[in-house]
């Protein structure tokens, strides 16, 4: 309760505050940069959308303003429609080539991403210039403000129009992004692949919010236009794209007071470079804090020398310059850059991140209290395993060029066993995991879950079938908490529409889903860790957390690669216990594994490939005294005398 | 339309197509071994081309003659490119990949920021002319018009390329760059210092942007924003190509270079910029590995 009184408070004093300035400030520039803030923030909220939480460098944010701004403008002056028609047309313009930008662009990574983004800003400035029957071209677009619903906008009326949607925006970003939406945008972040195997959608979850973040690019740049009433394409350019990106990371990532932190830096930033004095002691400030915090990081060695010294020789740069510099607005991309470089070096959590933890401290901001965890039998019905074939596998092949990892598997999984996949190096057992998986496409043959026909090449589909996996290599969301990794894959606690969520009435589903969660990490023995992030985790746990993520999709049929991998000893044989209660309940697992003992101890059936086909299947015991097993995995046939001795152990 | 202007375009556009594959080289050399490239590699044009232009004018406030001066200058331009892209790798790129981020395009984006800001600064906002002995005078093959400058250009891209090529291919150092090309970790266990191949790496983008620059600047003349519209083209290029085939940037430059002659020819010059990136966009939408790039195999 202290911490929504704390954070909602303190929203509420900074609206407030906001809302009364033109009650006592009549000075008109002073409303106007204020208006400008309010016009920013909107902006850079949208941006941190892609850059905090999908975390991709996007530079077509500055495109979306424009475009948004000519709409607007256009509405208005060639089609005659009011202010609240021209701003819905921003949005929606906003969204929609947002949308259409990202069908393409969000199938690429890092780099790729940054030049399609930057390739579309500099078509738009040329679309923008060229298209002069339409928007006026280099000449410039002049626009009147109009009322809205009759009303003629003043100033002050401007201003808290400006406002007014910052707040709703604020509110509906903050819903959004603290649901299960913004979780899987984070998710997505860490780890893609694994977003597709919990059936989230990475694709159309990446696509919806990058549209999302363009269309609140749109609607600022709407308010942009009826703001300056004057619009040209070179006010859209790249540089104004690194100013958005040093407001989004100077205020600090994946946060909404970051967002408004940056959008003051920025509004504030071409005063400060007009007064000398203003900027020294500004610079001053700065060197002063890298200096501070670089000492402190190498004093505690905290930080690598490189991210300690290299804001302080910047800062440094700046402090000097600023003294022998004729003119710093010659300078002021050099001041820029000099500020950024600071910040992305010393300071990645930004301004507000490192408030954050520092306020948090200041005033005890306790976490809000988790509910009670549900009942297990709800989370996981106990099942019949009645041993009918759940998963049939029929002479399924997999061929990489001309290698043959998979060659003409058959197999069945009964329901409610735990089936073995063993067999040496090499031998096709992950390769038919991720077939299955829907990782890879089969060269040829079919799988069948129940008798229905599984999708193929789509993690996502097969996922949605109910099939779950974990990986050998952990994919787990590491900025996400141990129970936030299992609300992102949790089924069938969400329904609520998007609408709903955005208004904030899905609270009630929201404790339903942590109750469920940490039923389930009880079930693993991490409910004390449920608010640890996972790649603060030990490994053990990590591994264990995998199969509780993937018990939260409620599978039919499980897939653990390699569960027991690099595990010591006791944790070893907890992860068996752990798959044994799991079994208990009646869920089918396909066990992927090396160690002998674990798969001896556990296995119901084991299938052992070698070359991508079967040499043997049957039950452990049967299958550890098969002959070509014990040659598979010594690389010679056995003595006869051995027969019937004690297990050959893989090496 | 004239099947002669067409060839006339389309030829004199993809000879100066090869200065966008020499940039779009210089890219894949750094991403080869670090996955990573700079996203300033346009500042460093720039740069190294005012830089290069005061070694000329230096050498003519001596009375050196324009061949002399020339002919001092380009090592020295070439060396002063190297440098700037060992900055660039220190200051911007390090760091990150040692974090594993992709912090790397963001602080490439700011050094060239700043990069730009201090030539504007030192050189001014103004174009140049930059001074060259090769004659502007076109001499004529087949009823088309070729410029000397164009063909110093297409020489020029082809030498260096071919020359760092073979030295990947004959030299240790060419091995050990390959090595850590194919595998950054399997190389260091060899004994071979991936860092210190990424910085070679580095050096070697930065001299190719650098000669980029000094090809370039006789026809476009030296200004701050000469090399932002050249740029883009570039990454396009090296989108489109693949970022490790070197023979595919050669030939989508040139294809490029075509294109976007022809097409300022008939939309109007400044739809110039356009045909790029609508190519690079579909390319990405079409094989984001690139037409002569490898698809690799998704693995967990």
């Amino acid at each position: 309760m202290k911490r929504i009184l704390l954070l909602r408070g303190a929203e509420l004093v900074v609206f407030g505050l906001l809302a009364m300035i033109p009650l006592w400030v009549v000075n008109p520039y002073a409303l106007g940069l204020l208006t400008l803030l309010a016009i920013y923030g909107i902006l850079l909220i949208g941006l941190d959308v892609t850059v905090g939480y999908l975390g991709q460098v996007n530079l077509a944010h500055v495109a979306f303003l424009g475009l948004g701004a000519y709409t607007a403008g256009l509405v208005v002056t060639k089609l005659g429609l009011g202010m609240a028609p021209a701003l819905l047309a921003a949005l929606a313009v906003g969204l929609l080539l947002g949308g259409l930008l990202a069908l393409p662009a969000l199938r690429l990574e890092g780099p790729q991403f940054a030049l399609a983004t930057l390739s579309f800003s500099a078509l738009s400035t040329t679309a923008l210039n060229e298209l002069e029957g339409l928007t006026g071209g280099a000449q410039g677009l002049s626009l009147n403000r109009p009322p809205i619903f009759g009303q003629v906008l003043t100033p002050p009326l401007f201003y808290w129009l400006c406002m007014a949607l910052l707040a709703v925006v604020w509110m509906l970003m903050r819903n959004l992004l603290a649901s299960q939406w913004g979780r899987a945008f984070e998710a997505l972040r860490d780890s893609p692949i694994a977003t597709d195997a919990m059936g989230v959608g990475t694709y159309r979850h990446k696509v919806a919010a990058f549209a999302l973040g363009s269309g609140l690019g749109g609607l600022a740049g709407g308010l942009y236009a009826f703001n300056f009433q004057y619009l040209q394409p070179q006010s859209f350019t790249y540089d104004l794209m690194i100013i958005l990106l040093l407001g989004v990371v100077l205020g600090g990532r994946k946060s909404l007071w970051g967002a408004f932190v940056g959008a003051s830096v920025i509004v504030l930033l071409p005063n400060l470079l007009s007064n000398r004095l203003l900027f020294q002691v500004f610079s001053g400030l700065g060197f002063a804090a890298a200096l501070a915090a670089g000492l402190q990081g190498l004093y505690k060695k905290t930080t690598r020398p490189f991210q300690a010294l290299a804001p302080v020789v910047a800062m440094g740069i700046l402090v000097v310059g600023g003294l022998f510099v004729p003119n710093t607005e010659d300078w002021r991309k050099a001041i820029f850059s000099l500020m950024l470089f600071s910040v992305v070096v010393g300071l990645p959590e930004g301004l507000m991140g490192f408030l954050a933890i520092f306020l948090a401290k200041l005033f005890r901001v306790p976490h809000a209290p988790l509910p009670e965890p549900a009942d297990i039998d709800a989370v996981l019905p106990l099942r019949p395993s009645d041993g009918t074939p759940l998963l049939v596998i029929d002479d399924l092949k997999r061929y990489f060029g001309g290698v043959k990892a998979v060659d003409g598997l058959t197999m069945t999984v009964r329901s409610g066993s735990i089936h073995g996949l063993i067999g040496p190096n090499g031998s096709g057992k992950s390769t038919v995991v991720n077939v299955i998986s829907g990782l890879y496409t089969p060269t040829d043959g079919t799988i069948a879950l129940r008798g229905v026909v599984l999708p193929s090449g789509s993690l996502f589909r097969v996922a949605q079938a109910g099939v779950a996996r974990t990986f050998q290599n952990l994919q787990l969301f590491g900025e996400l908490t141990a129970m936030e990794n299992i609300l992102v894959a949790l089924k069938g606690v969400y329904q609520s529409s998007l609408p709903m969520v955005l208004f904030g009435l899905a609270r009630g589903e929201e404790r339903r889903a942590q109750a469920e969660a940490l039923a389930l990490l009880e079930l693993i023995g991490l409910r004390d860790q449920a608010l640890t992030k996972a790649k603060d985790l030990t490994y053990g746990a990590q591994r264990f957390l995998e199969i509780a993520r993937a018990l939260a999709r409620k599978p039919d049929l499980l897939i653990l690669d390699e569960p027991a991998a690099g595990l010591a000893h006791p944790d070893m044989l907890q992860q068996i216990a752990i798959i044994q209660k799991i079994h208990q309940r009646g869920v089918s697992i396909i066990l992927i594994e090396h160690h002998m003992d674990v798969v001896s101890e556990l296995c119901d059936m084991v299938t052992v490939l070698d070359g991508g086909r079967i040499i043997a299947e049957g039950t452990p015991e049967e299958v550890k005294r098969h002959p070509k097993v014990v040659e598979a995995y010594l690389g010679q046939p056995p003595e006869p005398q051995l027969d019937g001795g004690p297990a050959p152990q893989p090496a | 339309m004239n099947a002669a202007i067409i060839g006339q375009m389309a030829i004199s556009g993809a000879l100066m197509g090869l200065v966008y594959a020499l940039i779009a080289y210089g890219f894949q050399l750094t991403y080869a071994t670090s996955k990573s490239i700079n996203f300033g590699q346009g500042e460093l044009v720039m740069v190294s081309a005012f830089f290069s232009l005061t070694l000329t004018n230096l050498g003519l406030s001596q009375h050196w003659g324009l061949g002399l001066s020339y002919g001092l200058m380009v090592p020295g331009g070439l060396i002063f490119g190297a440098i700037m892209g060992l900055v660039v790798e220190r200051a911007g790129v390090r760091l990150a990949l040692e974090q594993k981020s992709e912090g790397w395009i963001l602080l490439s984006i700011i050094l060239g920021l700043f990069f730009f800001s201090a030539a504007e600064n030192i050189w001014g906002r103004d174009d140049r002319p930059f001074p060259t002995p090769i004659p502007e005078e076109p001499f004529h093959v087949l009823g088309l018009a070729i410029g000397p400058r164009e063909v110093a250009v297409a020489v020029g891209v082809l030498g260096i390329m071919g020359l760092i090529e073979l030295l990947k291919r004959k030299t240790l150092l060419g091995k050990a760059f390959e090595a850590v090309s194919a595998d950054r970790d399997a190389a260091e266990l060899m004994g071979i210092s991936a860092t210190r191949t990424v910085m070679l790496s580095y050096g070697l983008s930065g001299s190719v942007a650098a000669l980029a620059g000094i090809l370039v600047s006789p026809i476009t003349t030296v200004g701050p924003t000469m090399a932002s519209a050249i740029i883009l083209k570039a990454f396009s290029v090296a989108v489109v190509a693949g970022l490790d085939s070197g023979f595919g940037v050669v030939l989508v430059g040139m294809f490029l270079g075509a294109l976007e002659s022809l097409a300022s020819f008939y939309l109007g010059s400044g739809w110039r910029e356009a045909p790029g990136l609508v190519l690079l966009i579909l390319a990405l939408a079409l094989r984001p590995t690139g037409v002569f790039g490898k698809a690799t195999i998704r693995k967990v």
